[in-house]
C-alpha cells in the first residue's frame, strides 16, 4: 500500500491516484481538494498548526517528508538575506562562522526551536548588514544580466545556423527542379537517344553530389556553441621514459650435492623404464608419464650423496 | 631436492656431539628456570638428567613405532618417517619435562599425516588411541601449533624412501645383480632401525638409503661396492667417495648399537617425571584447567566498541554554501 495520505480527509493514493499532495511554509501536506476547499477565499489557517497561511504559496510536494520542504521554504527566505559570499569575509574560518550561523537559524526554524529568538536574530543581522544585503542583491542581478546575454548571444547564433540549412535546403530544391526542367527539354527537342539521354544525366548528377560532398563547411564550433579552442589548453601527456629491454636469462641450476642423474632421454634410451610401472591409458591421457617418477626417485637417490656436515 | 632444502640447511648436524650439547641445554635451561628454589644437590634427584631424558625419547620413540604399525587405516612409510623428523627435532629444543612426550607423539604423527597428505580427520585418528578420546583430541589440536612454531614451520621431509626406490631402479638397470628385489626385505628393516636413531638428523636421506642398500646386499652375501665405486661416484673424486664410505660405515654402526631401553629403568624415570614435570602444560592438572578457562572467558568477552557510525553531522553542515539550495 502506498502510504501517501492527505492527512485531514485520509484520501489515500491507492483510492484516487490523481491525488495530489500540497504544502505550504509550514510544512503540513494538504491534498489538492482540501486545499481547494479550505482555502475558498484565498488565506486561511493551516488545520495542524494554525498557523495563517495563503493559498498562494501552496505547491506540489516533491519530497516523501514534508519537512524537507519546509526547510527548503525556510532556506530560501533565510538566504534571501544571508547572501554575503566568500570575498565578503577576510579568513575562511570566518566565511564557515558564517556558514554554519544560516545552517542553525535553518534547523532552529524548520524544528521550532527558540522561533522568536532566532526571528530576532533574523532581525538584528538585516538591520546590521544593509547595506551589503543591497550591494549583493545587485550583485546578483548584475550576474543574471550577464548570463542572460550569453543566452540571447546563443540564441541568436542558432537562428542564423537555422536560416543558413532553410537556405541550403531551398537552393537544393531549386537545383532538383531546375534538372528536371533541363532532362525534359533535352528529351523534347534533342534527337539522341531517350535511354542514353537519361543515362548521362544521371551521371552527371552522381558528379555533383560528389563535388558537393566535400564541400560541406568547416565546423568551428560545438553546437552549444562552446570553443573548439579552450580544448587545446589543456596539457598534453608527459612522456614515459622507457627502460632497458628485458633479457631472459636461464634459471640458475642449484648445486645437487651428488652425482648427475641421467636425463630423460637417457632414461628413455638405457631402459630404466623397464623397471617402472608403465603409465596406464587415462594416465597419459592426463599428460602422466612414467618417465618423470622414474627421474625424480632417480634424481633424489642422487642428491646429497656428497653431503658432508 | 635435498641440498638446497631447509632440512639440509636448520635440521641437519655436524656430529652426536652437537645434538647432545643442544639437548643438555636446553635440559640445563628446565631446570635453572623451574628450580630455583631447590638446593644443588637435591635438584639432580628431583629433575631428569639428559641421558634421562634420552632413554625416556629412546623409549617412546618405540611407541612411536608401534602406534604407527598399528595405526587404522594402514599408513605409508612416508608418514612415519616425517613423524619420526618432528619428534626428534621437538625434543632437540624442548626438554621432555616441559612436554610431556606421550602428547607430542601424537601431536607429530597428526601433523605427518597431514603434510604427508594421508588424509584422516581427527576424529579417525583418536580412534586409534586408547583412553579420553575427547582429551586426546584436545590436547592434539592445542599442541599442533606449538609444534609447527617449534618446527620453525619447516614441515617439509626428505624420506630416504624415494631414494631406495631410485636406486633400486639403478641398480636393475646397470648392474647385473640377479633379482635386485630381494634386497627389500632388508631395507626396510634397516630404515626402521635407522628412525630409533639420530642418524637422520646428521646424514642426508640418499646416504642413509645406500646404506640400508649396501647392508641388505651384504645380508644377502652379495657386494655392490663395484657399483657404487665404478658407477655412481666414476666421476667424483677420491675424497668424496671416502666421506660416503665413511658415512655409510656411520650410520650402520648407528643402527648396530639399537636396543630397547631397560624396562625397569623408564619406570622409574616416567614416575620422576610425573613430579618434575612443567605443570603449566599438564592438561591434568589445576593450574592448566584454570589457564584453558580464562583463555575460554577472554573469547567470550563482547566487544565493547562504537558499532554504528554516530549519527554527528555537525561537521557537514560548514561545508555546504548558502547557494547549495
Amino acid at each position: 500500500m502506498d502510504d501517501q495520505a492527505c492527512p485531514r480527509c485520509k484520501t489515500t493514493k491507492y483510492r484516487n491516484p490523481s491525488l495530489k499532495l500540497m504544502v505550504n511554509v509550514c510544512g503540513h501536506a494538504l491534498c489538492e481538494s482540501c486545499v481547494d476547499l479550505l482555502f475558498l477565499k484565498g488565506s486561511g489557517s493551516c488545520p495542524d498548526c494554525n498557523v495563517p497561511l495563503r493559498r498562494s504559496n501552496f505547491r506540489v510536494q516533491l519530497f516523501e517528508d514534508p519537512m524537507v520542504e519546509k526547510e527548503i521554504d525556510i532556506r530560501k527566505r533565510v538566504l534571501k538575506d544571508y547572501n554575503k559570499k566568500e570575498e565578503d569575509f577576510a579568513t575562511l574560518r570566518e566565511y564557515n562562522d558564517y556558514l554554519e550561523e544560516i545552517e542553525t537559524i535553518v534547523y532552529n526554524l524548520t524544528n521550532n526551536i527558540d522561533i522568536v529568538g532566532t526571528n530576532k536574530r533574523i532581525e538584528q543581522y538585516k538591520k546590521d548588514n544593509k547595506e551589503i544585503i543591497m550591494k549583493n542583491k545587485a550583485k546578483i542581478g548584475r550576474e543574471e544580466v550577464e548570463l542572460e546575454e550569453i543566452l540571447e548571444i546563443e540564441k541568436q547564433m542558432e537562428e542564423l545556423r537555422r536560416q543558413e540549412i532553410n537556405r541550403l535546403e531551398q537552393e537544393a530544391k531549386k537545383q532538383k527542379i531546375r534538372e528536371k526542367e533541363a532532362l525534359i527539354d533535352e528529351l523534347m527537342f534533342a534527337e539522341g537517344d531517350a535511354k542514353e539521354i537519361l543515362n548521362t544525366f544521371a551521371q552527371n548528377k552522381a558528379n555533383k553530389q560528389e563535388e558537393l560532398l566535400p564541400a560541406v563547411p568547416k565546423v568551428t564550433q560545438f553546437s552549444t556553441g562552446v570553443k573548439f579552442t579552450r580544448v587545446s589548453t589543456q596539457p598534453t601527456l608527459p612522456l614515459i621514459e622507457e627502460g632497458p629491454l628485458y633479457k631472459y636469462e636461464a634459471p640458475i641450476v642449484p648445486d645437487r650435492c651428488g652425482p648427475d642423474a641421467p636425463s630423460i632421454e637417457d632414461i628413455v634410451r638405457c631402459g630404466y623404464l623397464k623397471h617402472v610401472r608403465a603409465e596406464s591409458e587415462t594416465e597419459k591421457a592426463g599428460g602422466y608419464k612414467s618417465t618423470l617418477p622414474c627421474l625424480r626417485a632417480l634424481q633424489d637417490a642422487l642428491a646429497g650423496l656428497y653431503h658432508t656436515s | 631436492m635435498f641440498s638446497t632444502s631447509s632440512q639440509r640447511k636448520f635440521w641437519t648436524y655436524r656430529d652426536e656431539d652437537e645434538l647432545a650439547d643442544l639437548r643438555g641445554k636446553h635440559n640445563l635451561n628446565y631446570i635453572s628456570k623451574h628450580g630455583a628454589h631447590i638446593d644443588e644437590i637435591q635438584r639432580y634427584n628431583f629433575f631428569l638428567s639428559p641421558d634421562e631424558e634420552r632413554l625416556l625419547l629412546k623409549q617412546y620413540e618405540l611407541h612411536l613405532k608401534e602406534f604407527c604399525k598399528r595405526f587404522s587405516p594402514p599408513m605409508p612409510k612416508g608418514v612415519v618417517g616425517t613423524a619420526f623428523h618432528y619428534f626428534k627435532r621437538f625434543y632437540l629444543y624442548n626438554s621432555t619435562m616441559d612436554y610431556h612426550p606421550k602428547e607430542i607423539l601424537a601431536t607429530c604423527v597428526y601433523l605427518a599425516c597431514k603434510v604427508e597428505e594421508f588424509n584422516v580427520s581427527i576424529g579417525q585418528f583418536v580412534a586409534n588411541i586408547k583412553g579420553d578420546r575427547d582429551k586426546a583430541s584436545d590436547i592434539i589440536l592445542n599442541n599442533e601449533l606449538l609444534l609447527m612454531q617449534q618446527l620453525n614451520y619447516h614441515l617439509t621431509i626428505h624420506n630416504p624412501f624415494r631414494p631406495v626406490e631410485g636406486f633400486l631402479i639403478d641398480i636393475k638397470t646397470r648392474c647385473s645383480l640377479a633379482n635386485p628385489e630381494r634386497l627389500r626385505g632388508g631395507i626396510d628393516e634397516f630404515l626402521e632401525k635407522v628412525f630409533l636413531t639420530d642418524a637422520c638428523l646428521l646424514y642426508a636421506p640418499s646416504q642413509i638409503a645406500l646404506a640400508a642398500v649396501l647392508h641388505a646386499a651384504s645380508k644377502e652375501q652379495e657386494n655392490l661396492d663395484s657399483y657404487v665405486t665404478d658407477m655412481l661416484f666414476r666421476d667424483a673424486g677420491q675424497d668424496k667417495l671416502a666421506i660416503l664410505i665413511e658415512a655409510v660405515r656411520k650410520i650402520r654402526s648407528l643402527v648396530k648399537m639399537v636396543e630397547s631401553p631397560a624396562r625397569e629403568k623408564v619406570r622409574i624415570i616416567e614416575k620422576k617425571l610425573d613430579r618434575c614435570r612443567n605443570q603449566e602444560n599438564n592438561p591434568d592438572s589445576e593450574i592448566y584447567k584454570r589457564r584453558m578457562r580464562e583463555l575460554l572467558d577472554e573469547d567470550d568477552i563482547p566487544h565493547t566498541g562504537p558499532s554504528r557510525m554516530s549519527l554527528d553531522t555537525s561537521g557537514v553542515t560548514t561545508v555546504l554554501s548558502p547557494s547549495a539550495s
